[in-house]
C-alpha cells in the first residue's frame, strides 16, 4: 500500500469528539449486528479525487502507431491479412493493457480506504462493516472521486487490532451467516483492469459491418480481437485479486466491465471486480440437507 | 403425427415431434418442476398459441355508456383463438393438461389497432397413466403455478379449465354542463359507478358460464384486469380469469400446517 | 415480548472467537472466489460441494451490413450470429471452470445484447466442484442459470444439470404493411399471415433450443424462459430467445422430496430491544 495520508480534516475530529455514534446500517441491520455482540461506534469515511486526464492516451489520434507497452502488461498484435497499405487502412492494430491508469486507480482508492480505516482506528474500532464505495467521474474535468464509508464496530472488552482494523461490505444478517458458516471477514477487496483496444483493419470492417473492398472480411464471423480484449480484462483483474488474497477466499465477489467506445473498434474496456476478502477460522461440518417447505399464504 | 383438424403453423410440428420422443421442455422453476413430480404429474413440454387480431373496429356514441359488443368479441376470440391453438399442442403431445398457463398482449409498432395475443404454459401428463382430461375431453388448463397445483391436489381438487369472460365497456363522457354543475362538491357520479359496475358483471358472469358448461364445482384464483389497449381512457376491457375446478376425491391428504418465524429479514 | 429463547448466545461466542483468530497467522484456504451468496454455499455444502473460482466467457460476432433492412421472413445472419456468439462463450466459461478443477458453473449470470453490427454475449457464474476428490468423476463441465439452491434441490431429487440450452430466431414482420390491411377491414378479425410470421418464428427458437438439449442427451429442460420483442434499432424486426437447463436422471428415479407446508407468522416484525444499547 502507498504511504498512508494522515490528513484527516479537521472536523471529523470534531465528529468523533462527540461521543453519540451514528451509523449506516438499517434496523434490522443495527439489530444482528448486536445480536453478533458487534457494537457500532461511528460512521466512517474516506475521500480521494483523482486527476484522472493526464493517464489516457485518448489524445492521439485513431490508426497512428499506437502505445506498444512497454509498461510489461499485456500485449497482442494483429496483423492486417489484406497485404495492403494506405493511409485508410489500418494495417495493423493491437490489445494492451493501459496499466497506468490501473495505478492511479489503485492509487485513488487506496487513499480513500486509507482515510476511512484511519477515522476508525481514531475511534478505537475493531472493525468496519457495511462498506459502501462510490467512484463519481466529475464530468469533462477528468477527475475521479472515490468515496467509502461504512459503520464502525467494536467487540466489547476484546482489544481493537494493531494494524488496520478488518472491513466488509456485508451487514445484518448476511455478515451473520459467514461467521456461523466458519469464515471471518479480513478485508474489502476492489481492483480493477484496464485494456485498450485499437481496431486493426479485419475489427474495424466487423464492427461496421460492412465489407469495403474486401467483402469477404466484411462476412460473419467473431471479432476476434474485441474478443481476446474482454476475456483478457476479465482474467487481469482476477489474477490480480486472487494474488492479493494469500490463500484467503473471495466471498460474494462482483465482476462488471464497462467499455467505452472512440470509434467503431476503438474501445477502452475496464473490468472491475469487489469482494470480501474472508478466512476460515473453524473447521466446518456441512448442515444437513435443508427441509423443503411450501409456504401457505 | 398430424391432427389434421388443427391450424398450427408447420414449424410447430417437428417440434413437438421431438417431445413425443421424450425429451420434455417446461417453464416451470426448479420448485414448480419438484412439486408436480410431487403430486405424480410429470412436464411434457412447452405449449404455445398465438393470434393476432385486428382490434380497432367499434363504433360509439359519444355520450352513452355501453357495452362494444364487436370489440367485446374480438377480444374474446383472439384470446380463445391463443388458447385453442395452445391447447391443441397440448393434446397433440397427449398431455392431461397445462399448468402455469399465462396470457399476455404484444402491441407492436408495425401494428396499430392490431395486438398479438398469446397463452404459454407447460403441458403435463400424469404418470399413473389415467386420463385426466376434462369434461369436453380436452386437456385441462389452469394458470396455477407449481406450488397451487401442489396445494390443490392436497385438498382433493382437480382443474377443469383456465376460464374467462370480458367485457368491452366505453364510459360516456360527461357532458360539459354536467362538470360544471358538480365542480366543488364530492358527489358519487352515478353513471360511472353503473357503467363500471355492469362491466364487472358482465365479465365475472361470462367466466361462471364457461365454468358451467365444464361442470366445474367452483373456480379459484380469480383475478379482474382492467386494460384500455391502444382504445384511449373512455373505452375499457374488463378480464375475468380464473381457474374451474372440481373435487375428485374425499381424501384432503393436506397435513396440518407448521408454523414458523422466519430469522431472515 | 416473550419469544422464541435466543440461540444467539453461542452467534456472540462464535464472532468473539472468530476475532480473536484474525491475530493469529492465517489457515491456507484455497485462493477461492464465488459470487455466490452464503445461502447457496451453505446449500452446496449439504450435499458435499463446494465452489471453486468466479469464472467468466465473452464472444462478439458481427452481423453483415443490410440484413436488418425490411425483407421477408427469417433474418438468418442474425439467428446464426447468436447461436454461435452463445456457443464460443459457452465453451470458454466452461474451459476456464476446468481448468480450475470446477465440474459445472452455477449461478451464470447471462448478458445478451442484439446491436445491428453484432451479437454479444456475456456470461459469469461460479465453478463449483464435489469437496470429496473421490466423487470427482472425468466428466464435461456443464453451465446453468441455476442458481445454488436451484441445483441442491435439483441434485437432491436425482437429476443432474448438463448445460445450457439456448435458441434464437430473428424474423421481420410481414411485407405487406399492416397499416394497408387494417385498412381493407372492416371487421375484427384475426390476421392469420401476420399470426403465422410470429407464432413460426417463436416455434422455431424453441425448436433449436431442443435441438441443442438432444445433442447434449439430456432428457429435459427446466426453467425454459423465452425473450421476445421488436430489435431498438429495426422496429420492423423481431427475436425470439429460448433458454433453459438441460437436466437428465443421475440416479434410478425421482426422488420424492416430501415437502412440508408452512404457515409463516411474520406479519408482526421482530423489534430490537433498546436496552442493550450501553
Amino acid at each position: 500500500m502507498a504511504d498512508t495520508p494522515r490528513d484527516l480534516p479537521e472536523a471529523a475530529t470534531r465528529r468523533f469528539a462527540d461521543g453519540s455514534f451514528s451509523s449506516g446500517l438499517s434496523v434490522a441491520d443495527f439489530a444482528a449486528c448486536l445480536d453478533m455482540g458487534l457494537e457500532p461506534v461511528g460512521l466512517v469515511q474516506g475521500f480521494c479525487a483523482m486527476q484522472w486526464g493526464a493517464f489516457t492516451m485518448s489524445g492521439m489520434g485513431p490508426g497512428l502507431n499506437p502505445f506498444s507497452g512497454t509498461q510489461g502488461g499485456y500485449v497482442q498484435n494483429y496483423q492486417c491479412p489484406h497485404g495492403m497499405v494506405s493511409n485508410e487502412h489500418r494495417s495493423w492494430g493491437q490489445n494492451y493493457q493501459q496499466n497506468w491508469i490501473e495505478d492511479a486507480w489503485r492509487t485513488g482508492f487506496n487513499n480513500a480506504y486509507s482515510r476511512m480505516m484511519q477515522e476508525a482506528q481514531a475511534l478505537g474500532a475493531h472493525g468496519v462493516i457495511g462498506v459502501i464505495d462510490s467512484e463519481n467521474p466529475l464530468a469533462d474535468t477528468g477527475v475521479v472521486e472515490f468515496h467509502l464509508r461504512g459503520t464502525a464496530v467494536t467487540l466489547r472488552d476484546l482489544q481493537a487490532p494493531s494494524e488496520t482494523p478488518w472491513s466488509t461490505f456485508l451487514a445484518g444478517q448476511r455478515l451473520a451467516k459467514i461467521f456461523e458458516a466458519g469464515y471471518v471477514p479480513v478485508s474489502i477487496v476492489t481492483s480493477v483492469a484496464s485494456v485498450r483496444v485499437w481496431a486493426y483493419c479485419v475489427t474495424e470492417y466487423l464492427m461496421e459491418g460492412t465489407g469495403g473492398l474486401f467483402s469477404n472480411y466484411g462476412g460473419a464471423a467473431e471479432i476476434v480481437q474485441v474478443v481476446d480484449a474482454q476475456n483478457t480484462v476479465r482474467d487481469l483483474v482476477r489474477s490480480r485479486v486472487r494474488s492479493s488474497l494469500h490463500g484467503d477466499a473471495l466471498h460474494g465477489a462482483h465482476l462488471e466491465v464497462s467499455v467505452r467506445e472512440f470509434a467503431k473498434g476503438d474501445l477502452e474496456l475496464q473490468s472491475r471486480l469487489s469482494g470480501n476478502r474472508v478466512r476460515r477460522f473453524k473447521d466446518f461440518d456441512p448442515l444437513p440437507v435443508a427441509r423443503p417447505t411450501v409456504r401457505l399464504s | 403425427m398430424t391432427n389434421e383438424g388443427n391450424d398450427l403453423p408447420q414449424a410447430t410440428e417437428h417440434r413437438l415431434e421431438e417431445l413425443e420422443h421424450g425429451l420434455f421442455t417446461s417453464d416451470l422453476s426448479v420448485n414448480e418442476f419438484l412439486l408436480i413430480k410431487e403430486v405424480g404429474f410429470h412436464p411434457v413440454g412447452f405449449v404455445m398459441g398465438s393470434s393476432i387480431y385486428h382490434t380497432g373496429i367499434q363504433t360509439r356514441k359519444w355520450s352513452q355508456s355501453q357495452e362494444l359488443t364487436k370489440l367485446t368479441e374480438a377480444m374474446y376470440n383472439a384470446r380463445e383463438l391463443a388458447m385453442t391453438r395452445m391447447e391443441e399442442e397440448a393434446a397433440e403431445l397427449g398431455a392431461d393438461g397445462v399448468v402455469g398457463v399465462r396470457l399476455d398482449v404484444n402491441y407492436y409498432e408495425w401494428g396499430k389497432d392490431a395486438a398479438e395475443f398469446i397463452a404459454v404454459g407447460t403441458a403435463v401428463k400424469a404418470e399413473d397413466g389415467i386420463s385426466r382430461l376434462n369434461k369436453l375431453g380436452k386437456p385441462f388448463t389452469s394458470d396455477l403455478s407449481g406450488q397451487d397445483f401442489w396445494t390443490l391436489r392436497q385438498t382433493g381438487y382437480m382443474p377443469q379449465g383456465l376460464v374467462m369472460g370480458t367485457c368491452v365497456y366505453h364510459i360516456a363522457h360527461r357532458g360539459l354542463g354536467q362538470t360544471l354543475g358538480t365542480t366543488g362538491q364530492n358527489v358519487e357520479l352515478p353513471n360511472f359507478t353503473q357503467a363500471l359496475y355492469e362491466a364487472r358483471e358482465l365479465a365475472m358472469t361470462r367466466m361462471q358460464d364457461e365454468a358451467t358448461r365444464l361442470e366445474a364445482t367452483g373456480i379459484v384464483g380469480v383475478r379482474l384486469e382492467e386494460k384500455s389497449h391502444q382504445w384511449g381512457s373512455h373505452t375499457i376491457e374488463f378480464l375475468a380469469l380464473g381457474t374451474a375446478v372440481t373435487k375428485t376425491s374425499d381424501d384432503v391428504t393436506l397435513a396440518k400446517p407448521t408454523t414458523i418465524i422466519s430469522l431472515d429479514n | 415480548m416473550s419469544g422464541p429463547p435466543p440461540p444467539r448466545t453461542t452467534l456472540k461466542d462464535e464472532v468473539r472467537r472468530a476475532l480473536e483468530s484474525l491475530a493469529a497467522t492465517p489457515t491456507t484456504a484455497s485462493g477461492v472466489t464465488s459470487d455466490l451468496s452464503i445461502d447457496e454455499e451453505l446449500n452446496l455444502h449439504s450435499i458435499g460441494w463446494e465452489p471453486v473460482a468466479l469464472v467468466s466467457g465473452v464472444s462478439l460476432h458481427s452481423i453483415p451490413f443490410g440484413y436488418w433492412n425490411w425483407g421477408q421472413g427469417e433474418i438468418v445472419a442474425a439467428s446464426s450470429a447468436f447461436a454461435t456468439a452463445f456457443t464460443n462463450a459457452t465453451a470458454r466459461l466452461v474451459r476456464e471452470a476446468g481448468s480450475a478443477g470446477g465440474h459445472g458453473v452455477v449461478g451464470v449470470h447471462i448478458e445478451q445484447t442484439v446491436h445491428s453490427t453484432h451479437v454479444e454475449v456475456t456470461l459469469v457464474g461460479t465453478a463449483v466442484r464435489p469437496v470429496d476428490p473421490g466423487a470427482r468423476l472425468g466428466r464435461s463441465v456443464f453451465a446453468s442459470d441455476l442458481s445454488g439452491r436451484d441445483f441442491t434441490m435439483l441434485m437432491v431429487a436425482g437429476w443432474e444439470p448438463l448445460g445450457l440450452a439456448t435458441g434464437a430466431s430473428f424474423v421481420f414482420a410481414p411485407r405487406r404493411s399492416m397499416g394497408t390491411v387494417l385498412q381493407q377491414q372492416s371487421q375484427n378479425v384475426e390476421l392469420t399471415n401476420f399470426t403465422e410470421a410470429m407464432y413460426s418464428a417463436r416455434e422455431a427458437a424453441m425448436q433449436r433450443m431442443q435441438e441443442a438439449a438432444l445433442e447434449m442427451q439430456g432428457t429435459g429442460v427446466v426453467d425454459v424462459k423465452v425473450m421476445e420483442g421488436p430489435m431498438s434499432f429495426a422496429k420492423h424486426a423481431v427475436g425470439f430467445i429460448a433458454l433453459g437447463t438441460v437436466v437428465r436422471l443421475a440416479k434410478e428415479s425421482h426422488q420424492s422430496i416430501h415437502p412440508t407446508t408452512v404457515v409463516s407468522l411474520n406479519d408482526a416484525s421482530v423489534a430490537f430491544d433498546a436496552q442493550s444499547l450501553g
